[in-house]
């Protein structure tokens, strides 16, 4: 910065810089939300769904994106906390009388329990986090493709778990079914906001800056005195708390729940999500996520038939997954940062440094 | 004493094709760090074609499954892998979960979402009662093509200087490339040669079940993935063993475990798996800790 300007204007302006930045990378996403949603509005009652759908996988690729995004360790797993989330749900608001009849075989009481939704949405939460807590200190010793692994078998442990016990749920591969679709729009979005807010706590908070300086050089993180492990878990259950909430929203806006919908297919779908928008900042969470659905939406539009004027466009069945499955390919191959490069958005108008820069802070 | 006989037997055919499996992913993962979630749709590809062509005769069938399993093979190193040498082996595996995802929408699409059936090679699904023993013809047969094909990979290996290249390559790629190892030749043998493996558990998966759909490979390939990393996937050997680890483990259990927790059989083997990578992150079969090349 070769200005011709006197040292103390460049010192203030910094300073009002580094104070602003932060600021603006967090007001920026929720405003980004907030028109997507009122912008989704407009279009009438048909979307509210979809733009609900949108906002429940926003959050949970938030969700992951605050473990994977600081630690940069890859997780197949977090749909495992996801679905106990759901499941919590589920069970604490079905009707009783239906919970009756259907959930036969459930513990006692478990089969008397219920809570309010927003209630049973925090329990979920916690049951999320407390699944994280006790495989965090075995899984966050592994890195790259072990971690990968491990994380995916928690995701089958979990899934096996709740298709067959039927103690704590239906009989197997049965569904929970009537559930409360009471959550609007207006809360989910509230829901968003409020999550991306605390994601951005979480990545300015101590843990996540140690997890990062860890990311970024495995050798030099520990030597300087970091437990890279415990900072691990720190991040791990509040990401796994992150994913039970955003589980049960899904459950309240799905109204059905069923352990076959928590498996492989949903973990490609927020993983592809997260890559497209650049899994190294929250900004890439957002942007994945929304641009990721917009995609879907239109494309399921089209597979319906989607009449613009007085041509109705319509593309084969199948063709939607196809094309989901070519950008998640066709990002890692040619943008393997994603959509935003891994970076948070930085105030409009003002240069950035090239990417690869380091910044200081002097 | 029949019954453990039985289920030895089971576990060690079971075994073996999961060993083989397993064996198609260490090898490419040995050369350029690829852990191959898509071979699921090689031994889908290779299924279909034995399905689809076995009215015309074996010898027309196998050919046929074990060309389509190299061609495609070697399709998703061209098209897809090689453009991302950069990455590290987590991403690779995100992009080979996605292509694994788009090549099922693509086999839904074509081939339709119900099972195409055929009786395929269906006089060796037979059981034999030896004495008082029921054995499955299947499993022997599995058993014999596993050592067959190992016996084959072994000598090519080797014996031929493109296996002793691709061994070179699989140990250290980075000196093999400066040692004058021609690079390209020797990833896109890696990808035939797993191709290869590929076909032949689909062929025994094609005579187990006649019936190939469009997730048809997926299963298999997950518990060969997972036992190829428990094993050590950096080591051929470590694949190999710790597939079949999965693959005899996982029908032991189901053989075992008391009616009311078989249900649970996959969930006893990924509890496994965690207390494995616990902790022998590196695999069962490399010394020490060994490094983990991430």
């Amino acid at each position: 910065m070769m200005m011709n300007t006197g040292k103390d204007t460049m010192d203030t302006r910094n300073t009002l810089r580094w104070r602003l930045a932060p600021a603006w990378s967090l007001l920026s996403l929720l405003l980004i939300v907030v028109a997507v949603t009122e912008l989704n509005n407009m279009f009438g009652s048909s979307m509210q769904s979809q733009m609900q759908f949108a906002l429940v996988n926003l959050i949970i690729v938030v969700a992951l994106q605050i473990f994977v995004g600081n630690s940069g360790v890859l997780s197949f797993g977090h749909i495992a906390f996801v679905s106990v989330g759901a499941w919590t749900v589920g069970l604490l608001t079905l009707d009783p009388a239906l919970k009756q009849s259907l959930l036969s075989g459930l513990y006692p009481f478990l089969s008397t329990a219920s809570a309010p939704w927003l209630v049973a949405v925090f329990i979920g939460g916690v049951v999320g986090l407390v699944l994280a807590l006790v495989v965090a200190p075995i899984l966050m010793r592994l890195n790259g493709l072990q971690a990968g692994i491990a994380t995916f078998a928690l995701l089958g442990v979990v899934n096996q778990v709740l298709t067959y016990w039927s103690g704590i749920g239906p009989q197997s591969g049965q569904s929970m079914a009537g559930l409360p679709t009471d959550l609007n729009l207006q809360e989910t979005m509230l829901f968003a906001l409020a999550t991306i807010v605390f994601a951005w706590l979480i990545q300015r908070s101590r843990p996540a800056r140690l997890l990062r300086a860890a990311r970024e050089d495995g050798v030099a993180a520990p030597a300087s005195g970091i437990n890279v492990v415990t900072q691990r878990v720190i991040i791990f259950a509040i990401s796994g708390f992150v994913a039970g909430i955003a589980g049960g929203l899904f459950a309240l806006t799905n109204g059905v729940v069923s352990a076959n919908l928590f498996f492989v297919d949903f973990t490609f779908l927020t993983l592809a999500m997260l890559v497209l928008g650049g899994a190294f900042s929250l900004f890439g969470a957002v942007v994945g996520a929304l641009v990721f659905s917009l995609i879907n939406v239109l494309l399921t539009n089209l597979e319906n038939g989607l009449t613009v004027g007085s041509t109705t466009l319509t593309i084969p069945n199948g063709s939607r997954t196809i094309v989901l499955g070519l950008v998640l390919v066709l990002m890692l191959m040619y943008k393997p940062r994603g959509l935003t490069g891994g970076r948070e958005l930085a105030w409009p108008l003002r240069k950035q440094p090239p990417p690869g820069t380091i910044v200081t802070n002097d | 004493m029949n019954q453990l006989i039985q289920s030895l037997l089971d576990a060690i055919s079971q075994g073996a094709i999961l060993g083989l499996a397993a064996l198609a992913i260490g090898l490419v993962f040995g050369v350029i760090r690829l852990a191959n979630f898509a071979m699921a749709e090689i031994i889908t590809g290779a299924g279909y074609a034995l399905v689809l062509t076995w009215q015309w005769g074996w010898y027309v069938a196998i050919p046929t499954a074990i060309v389509a399993a190299v061609l495609l093979s070697l399709l998703m190193e061209i098209l897809v892998f090689s453009h991302l040498r950069k990455g590290g082996p987590a991403t690779l595996l995100i992009a080979s979960f996605g292509l694994s995802f788009l090549i099922q929408q693509v086999y839904s699409v074509v081939f339709g979402n119900d099972v195409r059936t055929a009786p395929v090679a269906s006089n060796l699904a037979q059981t034999w009662d030896i004495g008082s023993l029921r054995v499955q013809s299947l499993s022997i047969v599995s058993i014999v093509l596993t050592a067959i094909m190992l016996a084959i990979l072994l000598w090519f290996l080797r014996k031929t200087s493109l296996g002793l290249q691709l061994q070179a390559a699989a140990m250290d790629f980075t000196t093999a490339r400066l040692i004058g190892i021609p690079a390209k030749r020797v990833i896109a043998v890696s990808f035939a040669v797993s191709g290869i493996l590929a076909a032949a558990v689909a062929f025994v998966l094609t005579v187990q079940s006649g019936a190939v759909g469009p997730t048809f490979g997926v299963n298999i390939t997950v518990l060969a993935l997972v036992g190829a990393v428990i094993g050590g996937i950096d080591k051929l050997v470590g694949s190999l063993v710790g597939g079949f680890l999965v693959g005899f483990a996982t029908s032991m259990l189901s053989t075992w475990l008391p009616q009311d927790v078989s249900n649970f059989r996959d969930a006893f083997v990924f509890v496994l798996v965690i207390i494995v990578l616990a902790f022998k992150p590196a695999g069962l079969f490399i010394q020490g800790r060994g490094v983990v090349r991430t």
